[in-house]
């Protein structure tokens, strides 16, 4: 069906909006990507399958909905039921059967499966009133968990698509352009250049054609908020896009998706195609004279190609080796020709700042930093997931009051952000509001909004060689400082770690890092030391442990510790023997067990699997 | 005409020329080990970096490579301020840790005053230091015979799947433009092998030299429309033939002025 | 080593005959053999109208291709930042010492190839051990076997 007019998608609008409030009751089954590796699939099938046999009376089947990610991932799989809003968490196969009968045939909550606040362990009964859902503020992640991933219906029930038709009915590009200036929007790829002043110089661009790029390479480990949007609200980044592309005069857009992110090309390739059939996408959009169409790019696989010269080579076939910006990718991007790059978030942003008005986006959040941010709050924190709160925000309203503070009460030790570009943040730090500007005046940076929570028992060095030796993996060897400067850092980082470096180790480690810093030709390198920097700015006391006293304090490197059995709490269960790979362990069932000093090495696999912490670290 | 300030002195250039040329232009000797005049600027060794400002940065500074960064007027370049100088013989260092027996890069590491690499030096490592130039040069030739292979610190130089480059034609603008001299080939009698490919050198017919090879010629003889014939001969005697041929002329002239 | 090259051309077909497409038709060639023969690099060089150095370059700077065959089950474990600090390398080294193999390699019967990817974006649930495209989270040391088998109780 093609969508002639806005009037005509006013119309469609709100029959699909008439025909949601008509289920009596839904089911939104999350199959975000955490819910997914705790085996979402399989409760989807399972519900299918047995209501499709039972027949409900007032349930249709229409009415259970695969969405996107909730974002609460820790208590996954998630289950909710609408329109009440019963929040199932842990749901397994098993419990398919109870849900159906008690909640969506006797309107019985089960009582088991609610969520129970980590402070006080009181049951939640609804969506809303859980803290971590409370304090959030969603405009990227709007629709996450609401309606169904693979359905344009349920975006345009919303009242998806209207901010388009807005735009290509009463307002001029230069108008969009000046509301996405007046929102503030700055890029939330990470390095947060405002978008409107970039699609303004896309749209002055003489040459011709223009592009837009949607960059979906979320290459930084640890965050996965682009992956959650691209997968379970794909229509939001199409919509986005697509007004960009009206605002800058381009026909032609891309979505480069990273590799490790086959649903999410599924996802966004099904929801192309539906858009196309209603005309919301292809020759003449909506009945106007625009057209616009978008392809889809697959990335190979290249943390490189997040950034913006790389990934235009890779978008044109190329292997993704950046090139000197000193011409702005604006002007001169792909094929050479001026193009818009923003990445998904960003784009996600759009259709609301179009809806709403910039200035009113404006008002959230900090004054240069304007609106809200979506992170992914993981690591050693108890409510691991995907969140939103507006810019500004503090470290510690997030990982306490959100987050609902650290894993098993130990004590909190840093908190990192931006990826391998970024840095750690200390206790000190807690208290800082998270903008663009905070952050990257901390030593840190915003990214693309990965937010790793560490507690005492990682080990600085460790996690600053993790990054060197994922920089080294990930760098494309073009230019010497990033090819031999961070393999050289690396070097130096294991044999600190190995407690075999000098204090003049360290020094030569901080001028290398400037130097790679000074020198490198792309954001990669001219980012990678940052997160030695930042823990040797913070934790020099831990480095300074490592090379005089040979010790690992966290416990962490294989060179510096051992694991011994803590003979009164040993009850010789054997799950230790078997799990050492080196065969260091002996001892019969029921006794005592022995570690090996000389044939151990020290991969804490049976720390790992002891149940009654008989093995200790030291 | 953009008028800049380099190393204290205003200086012209021309409008999109850039900082590297300029630089050169004015005697004054930066490294720069992976440009060449043949081929576009890559901007992969980083010894061509200088420091930039304006007045209007109020303070702030800039690294930018002079072989792809366009002159600017009231730019402010500096190129050997201590920062540079300090990258610069960093960058030396690291090459060094590298290829630590590449006779090239030591003599350069000397004129810095390293005599041996104050980092780890790369196991078993060949002298080649990933300029580029090789691939870059055969893709300017028209041949994009070999290229970059992996990334990162693997990265290397090599033909399509380590085996005889199908598209090479045996040219040597790999071997003879390589900055540390470590793209080995051989000629002997009438062959020569590059890149484990066999080639055949052709003969000149006037005084037995060898000369390109006959895959050269042919690919030479397509593009540029020149018969194969014109290759049997070498330079020398392509140029003593031509100069028979005018003292002919000459001589011809001569007998029928009188 | 021969393979069954009669796919290609449907492969190639799918995509404009352009350098443009090569990174599209190569995914699509890993897909299908799980690899990249060497006679399928030739084919698409010439379809394409790509210099082979270009094609090998490309097939050798992304994580996604590989130049050997893989295993029939291919074990990936995730090793972003959130797996790493919470034991994938301790999943990793499990893994190894059953396999006999190191991660990037393939089991000399082709059962199984051990792969390292760095982070996959399911972070929530580290460590993640994707097996064949199914993600399995909060994976423990003890699971090791069980991934084996490509059958790990969800949690």
């Amino acid at each position: 069906m093609r969508v002639e007019s806005p009037r005509h998608l006013a119309e469609l609008q709100q029959a699909f909006h008439a025909r949601e409030i008509g289920f009596a009751k839904k089911l939104h089954i999350c199959c975000g990507p955490g819910c997914l590796a705790s085996g979402a699939a399989d409760i989807v099938s399972k519900f299918k399958a047995l209501l499709k046999k039972r027949h409900l009376t007032d349930f249709s089947l229409e009415a259970i909905k695969e969405t996107g990610c909730h974002g609460l991932c820790e208590q996954g799989p998630l289950v909710v039921i609408e329109p009440d809003g019963i929040f199932y968490t842990k749901v397994k196969p098993k419990h398919v059967e109870t849900i159906i009968d008690s909640t969506l045939e006797r309107n019985e909550v089960i009582s088991e499966l609610l969520y129970r606040e980590p402070h006080s362990q009181r049951c939640v009964e609804h969506y809303r009133d859980i803290d971590f859902y409370a304090r959030q503020h969603r405009i990227a992640l709007r629709h996450l968990g609401r309606i169904s991933q693979y359905d344009i219906r349920d975006y345009l029930a919303q009242g998806g698509y209207s901010a388009l038709a807005k735009a290509l009915t009463t307002m001029t590009p230069d108008q969009i352009v000046s509301e996405v200036t007046t929102s503030g929007l700055r890029g939330r790829g990470g390095a947060g250049f405002p978008t409107g002043r970039k699609w303004a110089t896309c749209r002055n661009a003489e040459e011709q054609p223009h592009y837009v790029i949607c960059n979906g390479d979320e290459g930084d480990p640890g965050a996965f908020m682009d992956r959650a949007i691209m997968e379970g609200d794909p229509h939001s980044v199409l919509e986005g896009m697509i007004i960009c592309a009206f605002a800058v005069g381009s026909a032609q857009g891309y979505i480069y998706v990273r590799e490790e992110y086959p649903l999410a090309v599924q996802n966004l390739q099904l929801a192309i195609d539906q858009a196309s059939d209603y005309g919301l996408l292809g020759d003449n959009i909506l009945g106007s004279d625009f057209s616009f169409s978008i392809k889809i790019s697959r990335g190979g696989g290249a943390f490189v190609c997040g950034e913006s010269s790389a990934l235009m080579k890779s978008v044109a076939g190329d292997v993704g080796e950046p090139r000197a910006k000193y011409v702005r990718s604006v002007l001169k991007g792909l094929f050479d020709r001026p193009t818009v790059l923003n990445n998904v978030e960003t784009f996600a942003n759009v259709p609301v700042i179009i809806n709403q008005g910039g200035e009113r986006f404006a008002e959230l959040g900090m004054k240069k930093s304007t609106g809200t941010k979506a992170f992914s709050l993981v690591g050693k924190v108890r409510n691991t997931g995907l969140i939103e709160v507006p810019m500004g925000t503090t470290l510690r309203q997030i990982i306490y009051d959100i987050g609902g503070g650290i894993l098993n009460d130990r004590p909190f030790k840093a908190v990192q952000t931006g990826g391998p570009s970024g840095g750690c943040l200390p206790e000190s730090k807690l208290d800082l509001p998270v903008d663009f500007n905070t952050l990257t005046e901390a030593g840190s940076m915003m990214g693309s909004g990965g937010m790793i929570v560490v507690d005492d028992r990682t080990c600085v060095v460790d996690l600053a060689k993790y990054f060197l030796a994922f920089l080294l993996d990930e760098s494309c060897g073009k230019c010497t400082p990033c090819r031999e400067g961070l393999y050289q850092l690396h070097r130096l980082a294991t044999k600190i770690s190995d407690g075999e470096a000098t204090e003049p180790d360290l020094d030569k480690m901080e001028q290398l890092s400037h130097m790679v810093i000074i020198g490198s030709l792309c954001g990669l390198g001219k980012s990678g030391p940052n997160p030695f920097l930042s823990t040797v700015q913070y934790f020099r006391d831990e480095y300074l442990a490592h090379i005089r006293e040979k010790r690992c304090p966290a416990g962490v490197c294989r060179a510096l510790i051992r694991y011994d059995v803590i003979a009164e709490k040993c009850d010789g269960c054997l799950a230790c023997i078997s799990a050492c790979a080196v065969h260091a362990i002996t001892g019969k069932k029921g006794q005592v067990h022995a570690i090996d000093q000389e044939l151990c090495d020290k991969c804490g696999a049976c720390h790992a699997v002891c149940t009654r912490h008989a093995i200790e670290v030291t | 005409m953009v008028h800049l300030t380099l190393n204290g002195k205003i200086v012209q250039a021309r409008e999109g020329e850039v900082l590297l040329s300029v630089i050169r232009r004015e005697g004054i000797s930066i490294p720069a080990t992976c440009h060449h005049e043949s081929v576009e600027a890559f901007g992969a060794c980083r010894l061509c970096t200088v420091e930039i400002t304006k007045k209007e940065w109020n303070g702030w500074k800039d690294y930018v490579t002079s072989c792809l960064y366009p002159v600017q007027n009231d730019l402010i370049v500096d190129t050997h301020s201590p920062a540079v100088v300090e990258l610069r013989r960093t960058l030396i260092d690291l090459q060094l840790a590298r290829c630590p027996n590449s006779p090239e890069i030591r003599q350069m590491a000397e004129e810095y005053g390293i005599t041996t690499t104050s980092y780890e030096e790369r196991p078993d490592g060949d002298n080649c230091i990933l300029c580029g130039l090789c691939t870059r040069i055969c893709d300017r030739m028209g041949f994009a015979a070999i290229s970059t292979v992996g990334r990162g610190y693997g990265r290397r130089v090599a033909p399509p799947l380590d085996e005889p480059p199908p598209d090479c034609v045996g040219c040597l603008a790999c071997a003879l433009n390589c900055p540390t001299k470590v793209i080995p080939y051989v000629d002997k009698g009438t062959t020569r092998v590059i890149w484990t490919k066999q080639f055949e050198l052709m003969t000149c017919t006037g005084c037995g030299r060898t000369t390109i090879t006959r895959d050269f010629a042919k690919s030479l003889g397509e593009s540029r429309q020149i018969s194969l014939q014109y290759f049997e001969k070498c330079d020398d005697c392509h140029r003593r033939e031509l100069s028979q041929t005018m003292t002919r002329i000459v001589s011809w002239q001569r007998e029928e002025k009188p | 080593m021969n393979h069954d090259l009669s796919r290609l051309p449907d492969i190639i077909g799918r995509y404009p005959r352009s350098p443009q497409s090569l990174i599209a038709v190569l995914q699509d060639i890993q897909r299908d053999y799980h690899f990249l023969p060497c006679e399928a690099l030739k084919e698409t060089a010439k379809a394409l109208q790509v210099p082979l150095s270009k094609v090998f370059s490309v097939s050798t700077f992304y994580n996604a291709f590989s130049l050997y065959p893989r295993g029939e089950r291919v074990i990936r474990i995730c090793t972003g930042t959130t797996c790493h600090i919470r034991g994938a390398k301790l999943i990793q080294y499990q893994l190894e010492d059953k396999l006999s193999i190191k991660a990037g390699q393939t089991t000399p019967d082709l059962k199984f190839t051990l792969e390292v990817v760095n982070c996959v974006g399911a972070c929530a649930m580290a460590p993640v051990v994707i097996v064949n495209g199914k993600y399995f989270g909060s994976v423990k040391v003890s699971d090791s076997k069980k991934l084996l088998r490509g059958s790990k109780d969800a949690r």
